[in-house]
């Protein structure tokens, strides 16, 4: 069988069809795609703003109130909860709000803390010989500090700090701004930097 | 010993004597006496106001808080004051005999408590501040620079306790 010329100006335009077409068919199919994604993520993504706007409840326990409670004695430890009308720290017998309407402004820092601390802990650190406690002292922890700036209904300037894991104190920040709290921009100073001695 | 050196002996004891008790008279007169101590001030209350770093002065929010709250759990249990007023609160305005105590960092270094620790010698925490007690109508009363420190144990927020117990003497001193 032969092939007459007009034959093979057919198959190469063919070709030349199919090439044109392939990189419309290839957008086509990522758009296809595409679309079946956007609509399965489209409720995703509206379930966002309702659970943001649902009354959050967060509870971290361990916490210590360094300063700042007057029902409470420094560093006392107990549980902050996150609740609708703002913060409350509570031990067993006793517990403290904050309500976020009273809130002036809200910081976070971060600090390290000895692994093996307060006063027993300092008296087993001096008695190791040998120097040994300065070894213990190596061991430490990232923690954050929540300052918390409000006033009384008298009108008097209180300030808290809190110590939380590291990352829940910008977390309860930013769930208390959610709920409208006060908050300032801040020119924070820069953070001493942990060196090895 | 012959008469001479006898002699030499009693000049130089009479003269060491005599030395003696002029410098023992002059460190008694010297010494204020109970009656020459600086009259104290009286007030029924005291406001605290908050810590007023000068903008060149970096001083983390945490340490303006606690040393505040420091001075005010301090100067309270003086007992040398029937109320101890937050800043800003509205009550203290009808007590005519009100004394407010400003607090101005003029110093602030943040050290580190494994660094302390560990080497002892370096890490330290202080901060230095002006005291002021002023009348309401700005007189001022008193005027201290005073530092608080952590040197060895604890954590760097404990210079600010350290720093409100020295606020507290002077406020045991003064009034």
């Amino acid at each position: 069988m032969k092939t007459t010329s007009a034959q093979i100006g057919a198959v190469v335009s063919n070709q030349r069809e199919i090439a044109w077409r392939s990189p419309r068919l290839a957008g086509l199919l990522v758009a296809a795609i595409a679309v079946v994604l956007v609509s399965r993520a489209s409720p995703v993504f509206s379930q966002q703003p309702a659970t943001a706007q649902a009354p959050q409840s967060t509870s971290i326990p361990d916490v210590e109130c360094v300063i700042g409670l007057e029902t409470f004695k420094p560093n006392t430890k107990g549980t902050l909860s996150l609740l609708p009308s703002g913060l409350e720290f509570a031990t067993g017998k006793n517990k403290a709000d904050i309500t976020t309407a009273s809130i002036q402004d809200i910081f976070t820092g971060e600090e390290s803390r000895q692994d093996v601390s307060g006063t027993a802990g300092t008296v087993a650190k001096l008695a190791i010989p040998y120097g040994g406690g300065r070894i213990v002292s190596l061991f430490s922890h990232g923690v954050e500090l929540l300052t918390v700036d409000y006033v009384d209904s008298n009108g008097g300037f209180h300030g808290t700090i809190f110590v939380l894991p590291p990352g829940k104190a910008t977390e309860l920040r930013n769930q208390l701004i959610a709920q409208g709290a006060n908050v300032t921009t801040h020119v924070e100073p820069p953070e001493p930097k942990e060196q090895k001695p | 010993m012959n008469p001479l050196s006898r002699t030499a002996f009693w000049s130089i004891f009479s003269i060491a004597a005599g030395g003696a008790a002029l410098l023992l008279a002059a460190s008694l007169v010297a010494q204020p006496s109970p009656s020459g101590e600086t009259q104290k001030l009286t007030a029924s209350a005291i406001q605290i106001e908050r810590i007023d770093p000068p903008e060149d002065l970096l001083v983390p929010e945490a340490f303006r808080v606690s040393t505040y709250e420091n001075v005010i759990r301090e100067v309270t249990k003086t007992n040398k004051f029937q109320h101890v007023y937050r800043n800003g609160d509205r009550t203290a305005a009808d007590v005519p005999d009100l004394v407010i105590l400003h607090m101005v960092p003029h110093a602030f270094k943040e050290g580190s408590q494994k660094k302390r620790e560990v080497t002892t010698v370096a890490g330290s925490t202080s901060i230095k501040m002006k005291v002021q007690f002023t009348s309401r109508d700005g007189k001022v009363l008193l005027e201290k620079d005073l530092e608080g420190k952590v040197r060895f144990f604890g954590e760097n927020l404990r210079a600010t306790y350290d720093i409100a117990k020295k606020v507290a003497a002077v406020v045991n001193d003064t009034f």
